[in-house]
């Protein structure tokens, strides 16, 4: 940040401040961080350049009679780095799950909307979630490798997905692929930049792995099933700085070959990986979205501008 | 009142004081335990050591820990040693030695005498200087006063012979006697437990160390006292069950071991009784209950746990199964009687015991299963899901091989119930008291094909057939007699095969959850 960039901020704070304690013509008294301001469509109406990959159209999301997320509507463009920001419990999570149709495991959501993958609105009736799915992986935000050996871990979606046949049937029948599956877990191990570390021991539970390298396990796990689009959910807040350098250059590796959707707290991660922003503040809504070096040199919002800056959330 | 001294924050060096208290701690425990042996039968309290009779030892042990426990309270009251006692024992010690005074009055009472309001009275006074004697005084005084008179009161009555070895009460309208071989241990357990409580608070000092130390040496001989009962049980079964279970047992000569307990039936023909029928019929039973049980069982627990609406339903299920776990045996009897029986063939067989059985343990592996794939946690479920992998691809690829140590360590627990219950297959499964080689059930060589329906059919499993258990319960009512040689070293082998074959379908339950712990662990 520029020297003349930070003297505006400064500027910008004490305008923050002075509206701070003043009760507004409405009458709505406002607190800290809390500036009554309108969310203009124009903020978020950001073309990426490129094939839009995933298309979010008026997305409203509730718990109960929690209102989640509120009329979220932006476009994600393929083969890139979106990342999600925003405070706690303002719906960037709740926003990712809808994406794979994850909130459908939650028993009280219920989710208003569309959600287009390549054209096609998952919303809707005779949607198959098991081809979804294996098309938007997600990478969940504690690592969660299952309690079997780092080769089974990999192999695992495949395996399910009769892509590759080890069983013992398979074997008796001669249909078994040892080679390909071989070849499988070595690539994604590879493309997950794990198999250096684990090629000698690919026998062993994946419980005795570091938590960076479950969490790339489980990176590697999902891109066994060869996804177009990988959301993924925090995945490096339970991580140490240097594990977590190392999924940040992942990631960016990553968006070569896919579509990454990444949920973070870490302003600074995010201005580090991402190639868009969307902001979500308080109350579900999508405040801004646009390049990531527009959000957090010049954002259009106060709001914004105050959370970016560190005022609040 | 006021603190004797403050306390050093760091102590090298072993006082006198505190040698003398370990000591003493050491001496109760080691009586303690020569208590227990006496009570168990292990040595006999009229056993000669160095010159006295065991029980005068006993005595003099108790006296000498007695005065030693007053002497470490007057040593600290009177400030000649480094301690940190509170200003009173507190109302539980109190409380507690109320309640062993008022006893020890009445009893001392009665031997001198005194009538029942004497007793009363005697006790009742007795028990309120304990009581004052304990709550009044500071920590030191209070804690080891009335611990130290009352086991000198003891060791006084063993030594001077008052209660000894040939001595017996007769309980007045109890219709029972007491007897000195079994007094005379309690009375050494109880007041070694009373002065090493007492001596470990004086080795504590006192104050929090002290009633640390003196709770730790409690809780423990209390726990190697229960142990020594779970292993006196074991060893007395083991003791008189061997020469049955290794009579005639040999190797070499014509087969590699000879080993007829195990391997002959009991009929005329064999030259040493066996339990071989009982003992193939307890192992079919046990496999086949557990065939029918833990498929269903972990069955429904998959349904109720990840299919069904958590609510109502699967709380009346829940409630259900526990009241089914805790029915008592002879009322499945009764079912598997009244309900499969006329179902198999109209008499009583091997299948009937087993589905009894299998009943019986169902609720529990429904139970622990179900415990132990709500334990799953829910990560895996989501991973797998993310993945596009289908719920019950899940469910049979990820829950429930993480589920099986759990699901495993239910059926160890029924197992071990199920195994030697006697009740149900009275009622269900029959069979001979004293079957031949013969009677013993073929299952696997029985199975026949049919050309009509049912096509398989097995006549083993629609005999009558003996199980341990119930051999055992036979012969106890049959009056011990009958065609052996020597009923009783039969019946107290049985009893041992019994409960090996127990620990042995227990090893094996430990042995499987074992594996697939590490299996999941490493």
């Amino acid at each position: 940040m520029s020297q003349t960039d930070t003297a505006e901020t400064a500027e910008n704070a004490e305008t923050a401040a002075t509206a701070t304690n003043r009760t507004d013509s409405h009458g709505v008294s406002t607190t800290a961080g809390e500036t009554v301001e309108e969310t203009r469509p124009e903020w978020t109406s950001y073309e990426a350049g490129g094939e839009t990959k995933l298309a979010v159209d008026d997305l409203d999301v509730h718990y109960g009679d929690d209102h989640a997320l509120k009329g979220v509507s932006m476009d994600v463009p393929e083969r890139s780095v979106t990342a999600l920001i925003g405070p706690s419990g303002c719906g960037k999570s709740t926003f990712l799950r809808c994406l794979n149709r994850m909130n459908d495991r939650i028993r009280a959501a219920s989710v208003d909307g569309t959600v287009e993958v390549d054209g096609e609105n998952i919303y809707q009736d005779g949607v198959d979630l098991v081809e979804l799915r294996k098309r938007v992986g997600m990478v969940f935000q504690s690592p969660n490798p299952f309690p079997k050996s780092i080769r089974e871990n990999v192999s695992y979606g495949p395996r399910k997905h009769g892509d590759i046949e080890t069983g013992l049937l398979a074997k008796l029948t001669g249909r078994a692929e040892p080679d390909r599956e071989e070849a499988l877990v070595e690539r994604s191990l590879q493309r997950a930049a794990l198999w250096d570390e684990v090629n000698d021991r690919l026998e062993d539970n994946a419980l005795g792995l570091s938590g960076g390298q479950q969490q790339r396990l489980c990176i590697a796990r999902c891109l066994a099933v060869d996804p177009e689009v990988i959301l993924m959910d925090e995945p490096a807040s339970a991580l140490d700085p240097i594990a977590t350098s190392k999924i940040e250059d992942l990631i960016e590796d990553l968006a070569r070959d896919y579509t990454v959707v990444v949920v973070t707290h870490s302003m600074q991660q995010a201005a580090r990986v991402s190639d868009q922003t969307a902001v979500f503040l308080t109350g579900g809504e999508l405040v801004e979205y646009d390049d990531t070096e527009k959000i957090f040199e010049n954002p259009e919002s106060q709001r914004v501008e105050d959370y970016i800056s560190g005022k609040f959330g | 009142m006021s603190r004797a001294t403050q306390t050093a924050l760091v102590r090298d060096d072993r006082t006198l004081y505190e040698a003398a208290a370990g000591t003493a701690v050491g001496l109760a425990g080691v009586a303690f335990a020569a208590g227990l042996a006496a009570l168990l039968g292990v040595v006999a309290i009229d056993d000669p050591v160095v010159g006295f009779e065991l029980s005068v030892v006993f005595g003099a042990v108790l006296l000498a820990l007695g005065v030693a426990v007053v002497g470490f309270g007057m040593a600290s009251r009177l400030g000649y040693v480094d301690a940190a006692p509170q200003p009173s024992a507190g109302i539980v010690a109190a409380a507690a030695f109320t309640g062993i005074w008022v006893a020890v009055g009445a009893i001392v009472s009665g031997a001198v005498g005194l009538g029942t309001g004497g007793r009363l009275g005697v006790g009742v006074v007795s028990g309120g200087i304990a009581f004052a004697a304990t709550a009044l005084p500071r920590e030191d005084i209070g804690s080891t006063v009335p611990a130290g008179t009352v086991t000198v009161l003891c060791g006084l009555s063993l030594v001077t012979g008052v209660v000894g070895p040939g001595w017996e009460q007769v309980l007045v309208g109890y219709n029972a006697t007491l007897f000195g071989d079994t007094v005379v241990p309690a009375i050494v357990l109880f007041a070694s437990l009373v002065s090493g409580w007492s001596a470990a608070k004086a080795y504590g000092g006192f104050g929090a160390r002290g009633r640390n130390v003196g709770a730790y040496v409690l809780i423990y001989l209390v726990v190697c006292s229960i142990l020594a009962v779970l292993v006196g049980l074991v060893a007395f079964v083991t003791v008189k069950g061997l020469p049955g279970l290794f009579n005639g047992f040999g190797v070499g000569s014509a087969a590699l071991i000879s080993w007829p307990f195990l391997t002959n039936g009991a009929g005329l023909l064999a030259d040493i009784a066996g339990v071989f029928p009982a003992l193939v019929g307890t192992v079919w039973l046990v496999i086949g209950a557990v065939l029918f049980a833990v498929p269903t069982g972990v069955g429904a627990a998959v349904f109720l746990s990840e299919y069904a609406e958590q609510g109502r339903f699967t709380a009346a299920v829940e409630v259900a199964t526990n009241g089914l776990w805790s029915t008592p045996s002879i009322v499945f009897g009764l079912f598997g009687a009244a309900f499969l029986i006329p179902r198999f063939g109209n008499q009583k067989s091997l299948i009937a015991g087993m589905l009894t059985l299998g009943f019986m343990l169902l609720p529990l592996v429904l139970i622990t299963s179900r415990e132990a794939i709500l334990a799953v946690p829910d990560e895996y479920r989501d991973a797998s899901a993310a993945l596009g992998v289908s719920k019950w691809q899940t469910i049979r690829s990820v829950v429930l091989p993480a589920a099986i140590p759990g699901v495993t360590t239910g059926v160890i627990l029924g197992v071990g119930r199920i195994a030697g219950e006697t009740a149900p297959i009275l009622l269900t499964m029959g069979g001979g008291v004293l079957p031949a080689k013969s009677a013993a059930p073929d299952v696997l060589g029985s199975f026949q094909l049919s050309a009509s329906p049912p096509f398989v059919s097995n006549p083993a499993l629609l005999e009558a057939t003996s199980a341990l258990p119930y051999q055992l319960y036979a012969l106890i009512t049959a009056g011990l007699s009958g065609n052996i040689q020597n009923p009783q070293e039969y019946a107290w082998g049985l009893a041992l095969t019994l409960l090996l074959v127990v620990l042995a379908f227990y090893a094996i339950g430990i042995a499987t959850r074992y594996y697939f712990r590490r299996k999941l662990h490493q």
